[in-house]
């Protein structure tokens, strides 16, 4: 697969490597509103004030899918969209409106696979008090650099 | 409880047409403001063939492509109202693009039955599905966990 936005290459980056966060806008009722006519999860828990109070979360709680959108977001940003090769999670935790998410990463590994230059390492979302939304790890490969 | 009998159970493929405009409105719905998921234009600039599809743009595949999601668990046994994400896992094969056809089968590859703190038990269970294009080429297979209470 070629990866045409790679903004770094495979030797640019280290074992240990921070990936440089990103602390997205408060999540908006308006904003799960559209996300769930956009991936069409119109589960009424992410939508509808009234079932959060029944079913005692608290208010309407978000697509656990968008958080991982969040997360992709920092991955796209640093490797390029078709540069990621896997990318799961495992959801922790429920947001809330106004919650404000800010994903984060590391790299853990430098290897070579299938041909390509790869990087593994592990990604997650917490909000303003630091409580974990999402965890998990991601494979990308990176470009070698020309010499 | 759902029934144990299942796991290895396929069910009927579905297709999805991968348009541009759905991955517009989705990176729009997370906020992430890369052009090359707006604009053909800009994608094409950056080398892409025409707009990518963004890291998490695989969930529609599943929401609007499998209109049988829903009866599909509700015939494992599972309360579709009680359940809960726990997992997501993707694998990227090869690049997908606005115009193909994906044609998935999801079967279910794993699942047990635990016993909560409170005398409930829950379901967890595992279903995988595997995307080929209109080439008949692998392009991506998915993993969805989740926890369905008792």
């Amino acid at each position: 697969m070629a990866t045409p936005t790679a903004t770094r290459s495979y030797e640019d980056v280290n074992v240990g490597d921070a990936l440089p966060t990103l602390t997205k806008d408060p999540v908006t009722h308006l904003q799960l509103v559209r996300y769930a006519g956009a991936s069409g999860d119109f589960n009424p828990l992410h939508t509808d004030p009234k079932i959060g109070e029944m079913i005692g979360t608290g208010g309407i709680i978000a697509h656990g899918m968008l958080i991982m959108g969040f997360v992709g977001e920092l991955l796209s940003d640093y490797v390029g969209p078709q540069a990621i090769r896997k990318f799961g999670v495992r959801f922790k935790g429920m947001t809330h409106l106004g919650d404000v998410i800010t994903c984060s990463g590391t790299i853990t590994e430098k290897y070579e696979a299938d041909g390509e230059a790869r990087i593994a390492g592990t990604v997650q979302a917490a909000d303003q008090n630091g409580d974990i939304k999402v965890t998990g790890t991601f494979v990308a490969t990176l470009p070698r650099r020309h010499v | 409880m759902f029934d144990t009998s299942k796991i290895g159970q396929s069910f009927a493929p579905f297709t999805y047409e991968v348009q541009r405009n759905k991955i517009n409105e989705l990176t729009a719905a997370i906020g992430d403001k890369n052009p090359v998921y707006h604009s053909r234009e800009a994608a094409q600039a950056e080398g892409f063939t025409d707009v990518p599809i963004s890291p998490t743009t695989p969930t529609m595949f599943s929401f609007w492509g499998n209109r049988q999601r829903g009866a599909s668990m509700a015939d494992l046994g599972i309360n579709v109202a009680r359940i809960l994400h726990g997992e997501e896992e993707y694998e990227y094969l090869a690049p997908i693009y606005p115009g193909d056809t994906l044609t998935g089968t999801t079967t279910l590859i794993d699942g047990k039955t635990r016993q909560g703190s409170g005398g409930h038990s829950m379901d967890i269970l595992t279903m995988e599905t595997r995307y080929v294009n209109q080439h008949n080429q692998a392009v991506l297979n998915t993993r969805t966990t989740v926890v369905v209470r008792e």
